[in-house]
């Protein structure tokens, strides 16, 4: 694509975020207002911003997965601004803090690159095992920054400076920051790991030493699922550890011990905790208890199902039905205003950010560039098929949020990090 | 590293073609089911705003409208200019609460239909009209008032119906509420949670004993059957053992009827005497009772349209002291006002039992009338010879017995009362028509604890009376 065609694709995105939240306001019977041209200006400062940003830090770096999200963004951002205009203003800032701060890490790796990353990879270990703990501090007391207790989980903190105060999941920025730890761990350990079996048989069979990091990468999921009560993180950072020791050492056996260990822990997880045992039987029979456990879930389907082929059109369905519809369910209530044909773009946009990612992986050259993205791409991609799944009832649901079209500071932050990290890691494979 | 990487793709792939499959499963196959499932609330939204249609007393007075508050998005809400006093009839259809009364019975005619549906669409391709239908009910609200003001701050129900057609004329549930705030939870849950269950119409979905008034049943099927005629005479007694318990059952006030040697069928109803009809109900027989009362409309609901209670009359076979407190209204026999209305409204046209109806008519958005209520009989429950002669008795009770109360200057009223002593909120009963030769108004009154400061001669009957004159006299 031309540097035209590219401009001309992400304008024609922030116009159609204005378009649609026009479109918003009209079906509410509401004026046309500054809003809307609010919305669509910021929106298009944060993605050309962003844009130009990789122009000059990182030049050679492939412009598609910015595109593809830039498509998801506006789409999300339209829903969300549906759902609670309320919302939807904080979330167009939230789209221009996450570009900034991509822009500033571009800044960072600009000199030494992405070696940086890897050269603090313990200083990384460390970092997201305090953002992991973060939300665990006190929930009151005098200290700035205090857990907050959300639905149950663990998974937020509030920083407080005077009267401002600010929410956080450091979770979200915890999965990135841990990509890049297991990337720069497994470029450095694969040899060793992948060595190391014995056949007894015929069959493969791994060497004890082999389950020490996959033993450990399960302990800490099934941590973050009884401590924080978050089981789709849980669920997020054990698949993608177990696919990307897979992807740097080619054994199978890892998917095999993973797999073991993962039906164990969730047959452990639903035996002994009701919160996981309501969510399986909410997900296997949400109709047995449509007012309760089951209502979430069945409020989507409804929500779905009255989309139909073609949708509701934007602000014309009736979402807001759904709890959390602007984070866990937005692509239920996209379904509804957008139909199958907009559930199916939404779908095709996170397989063609799956491929491009892919694309970035496989072409890499450096081991350490190309295990982290594909440990981004994976961990991306797991995230988009766990959260969809649980909506549309292929998987059990888990409350994560759904990768640049979720209402949510965090997990904005979070995709516009990883957008940054692939962008350079394309930049220094073409350099 | 490339062939895993390459691997973990495809699976991620799998994954998402999982996702569309799942999705157009859900978007497209199933689609149909989730839109159209009662408990998906968009079923009820997509009526929500949407105009409906007027719905007018006998006489085209407003009863309840869709006032436009919004021109440019077409969007309704719903008025009851009455308010409480048409409450239980009229009902009211909201999102968050349902619907409820003539609003619920034929929401189906008064909504619109433009709501794009495909088989709406194919219904206005071939000429088919969508606008909402209009209700002509045979209430009249000045009745309704009358019968609402009457029975005052007092817990129960009027009902009050045309004896010759089952049109009814009033319908009234005490307490009531005001339909145009159901809308509004805050005021819906508060009416929801109140003691005195205002949200309930007692007139149908209220049971309680029919103490005396049960008589005129056990009277017809003695009368019908032939094993009394008004002349017929009982032992007069202070009090009557009941076989095979301790228990004595006496006379209200605790003396004999009249006077201590025999009493005739006619004086005992007149006076409303217990013995009598407690010995005439053994001699009858459980089933003798029950199928007369069936006749009636007990033991099934009134298939009348809108859901009623049945009354019931239990199977007291093999149990004589039961039956005989049972042949007086007591013991677990239980009424609905309407089924007590119909009691008299049969008697009051010779025998026959008109099913009762609160629609009279149905109009299109034209005010061109699309139904014309036709009066359907509900069954004959005696002879015309035998309706006369509880006619006489009960003209016999308002000229000169319990009902003295209802009595209306030039008018000859037919009537009987009944006062409960049981449990703990025993009603006080009238129910009666007139004029008593050629009836135009027969109803039902019972007042909740009526029993306990007063009697159905006391309370009851003089509301009925009210009812009485201004739908005869006019005042």
């Amino acid at each position: 694509m031309t540097r035209r065609g590219e401009l001309t694709f992400l304008a024609a995105a922030s116009v159609l975020v204005g378009f649609g939240t026009a479109f918003v306001n009209l079906s509410r019977g509401q004026p046309v207002d500054a809003e809307v041209g609010l919305s669509s200006i910021v929106f298009a400062l944060a993605f050309l911003g962003f844009y130009w940003g990789v122009k000059a830090l990182a030049p050679n770096a492939s412009p598609h997965p910015l595109l593809i999200a830039s498509a998801l963004g506006a789409i999300g951002f339209i829903e969300v601004y549906r759902l609670d205009p309320r919302l939807g203003s904080l979330q167009r800032w939230w789209f221009l803090v996450a570009a900034g701060l991509a822009v500033g890490l571009l800044a960072i790796l600009r000199s030494d690159g992405l070696d940086v990353v890897r050269r603090y990879r313990y200083t990384m270990l460390v970092a997201a095992l305090v953002l992991l703990l973060l939300p665990l501090l006190p929930l009151a007391g005098s200290f700035p920054i205090k857990g907050r207790l959300v639905n149950g989980s663990r998974l937020w903190v509030t920083a407080g400076f005077g009267n401002l105060s600010l929410g956080f999941q450091p979770g979200e920025i915890a999965k990135i920051v841990i990509i890049g730890f297991l990337a720069a761990f497994l470029s450095d350990h694969r040899a060793a790991l992948a060595a190391v079996t014995h056949k007894v048989g015929g069959i493969t069979v791994p060497d004890p030493r082999q389950l020490v990091p996959v033993g450990i990468a399960w302990v800490a999921s099934v941590a973050v699922m009884v401590v924080q009560r978050d089981l789709g993180a849980s669920l997020l950072l054990f698949a993608a550890f177990i696919t990307l020791l897979y992807a740097a050492t080619g054994q199978v056996s890892y998917l095999g011990i993973g797999g073991g260990l993962f039906l164990a822990g969730s047959l452990a997880a639903w035996r002994l905790f009701d919160h996981v045992a309501v969510r399986v039987a909410a997900w296997l029979q949400p109709f047995d208890d449509p007012f309760g456990s089951g209502y979430q879930i069945v409020q989507g389907l409804y929500a779905m199902g009255s989309g139909g082929l073609t949708g509701a059109g934007f602000g014309l369905g009736r979402p807001d039905l759904i709890p959390f519809a602007a984070t866990d369910f937005v692509f239920a209530a996209v379904g509804e205003e957008l139909g199958l044909a907009g559930s199916v773009v939404v779908i095709t946009l996170y397989a063609l950010m799956v491929a491009a990612g892919a694309g970035i992986a496989l072409q890499a050259r450096n081991q350490f560039r190309k295990l982290l993205a594909a440990g981004l791409t994976f961990i991306f991609g797991i995230q988009v098929i766990l959260i969809i799944g649980g909506v549309v009832r292929l998987l059990p649901l888990t409350g994560i949020t759904l990768p640049f079209m979720s209402y949510g500071g965090s997990s904005l932050v979070a995709n516009f990090l990883l957008l940054a990290l692939l962008a350079r890691i394309s930049h220094e494979e073409r350099a | 590293m490339n062939g895993p990487i390459r691997r973990v793709v495809y699976a991620l792939f799998v994954g998402m073609a999982l996702l569309l499959l799942s999705t157009t499963y859900i978007q497209a196959v199933a689609a149909p089911k989730y839109r159209s499932d009662p408990a998906n609330s968009r079923v009820l939204i997509a009526q929500a705003d949407k105009e409906r249609g007027a719905i007018v007393d006998r006489n085209g007075l407003i009863l309840a409208t869709s006032e436009e508050t919004s021109s440019a998005r077409r969007s309704f809400t719903r008025k009851y200019p009455l308010g409480e006093i048409t409450s239980h009839p009229v009902g009211y259809s909201t999102v968050l609460f349902g619907e409820a009364g003539v609003e619920a019975a034929f929401s189906d005619r008064l909504r619109s239909r433009q709501d794009l549906a495909i088989s709406d669409m194919l219904t206005a391709m071939f000429g088919g009209d969508l606008r909402p239908q209009s209700l002509r009910l045979s209430l009249d609200a000045t009745l309704q008032q009358v019968a609402a003001e009457s029975l005052g701050d007092r817990l129960g129900a009027i009902v009050a119906l045309d004896p010759k057609t089952g049109g009814i004329l009033a319908w009234v549930s005490h307490p009531g509420f005001d339909p145009t705030r159901i809308p509004d939870p805050a005021y819906a849950s508060a009416v929801e949670a109140d003691p005195t269950s205002p949200l309930v119409d007692r007139a149908r979905s209220a049971t309680y004993p029919p103490a005396s008034t049960f008589k005129l049943i056990v009277a017809a099927e003695a009368i019908e059957s032939g094993v009394a005629t008004p002349d017929t005479l009982f032992v007069d007694l202070r009090g009557l053992e009941l076989p095979g318990s301790t228990a004595i059952l006496r006379n209200a006030g605790g003396d004999f009827c009249a006077g201590g040697d025999d009493v005739d069928l006619r004086t005992a109803l007149v006076r409303s005497c217990n013995i009598p009809f407690a010995s005439l109900a053994m001699t009858l027989g459980s089933d003798a009772i029950g199928s007369r009362a069936a006749l009636f409309g007990f033991n099934a609901p009134i298939p009348w349209g809108l859901p009623t209670l049945a009354s019931v009359w239990p199977d007291y076979s093999g149990d004589l002291a039961a039956l005989a407190q049972a042949g007086i209204g007591e013991r677990d026999v239980r009424a609905t006002p309407l089924q007590m209305a119909l009691v008299a409204a049969g008697i009051a046209n010779d025998g026959e039992v008109m099913l009762p109806f609160l629609l009279d008519a149905i109009f299109d958005a034209d005010g061109e009338v699309l139904e014309q209520q036709v009066p359907r009989p509900f069954g004959r429950a005696m002879a015309p010879s035998t309706a006369n002669a509880l006619t006489e008795l009960m003209v016999g009770v308002v000229e000169r017995g319990t009902g003295t109360r209802a009595r209306v200057s030039g008018i000859r009223v037919a009537g009987k009362t009944g006062t409960s002593e049981a449990g703990t909120n025993p009603p006080a009963w009238f129910v009666g028509f007139a004029p008593a030769d050629e009836p135009i108004i027969a109803l039902a009154v019972v007042v909740e604890g009526g029993g306990v400061d007063g009697s159905g001669a006391t309370i009851a009957a003089p509301m009925a009376r009210r009812l009485f004159e201004y739908w005869l006299l006019g005042r």
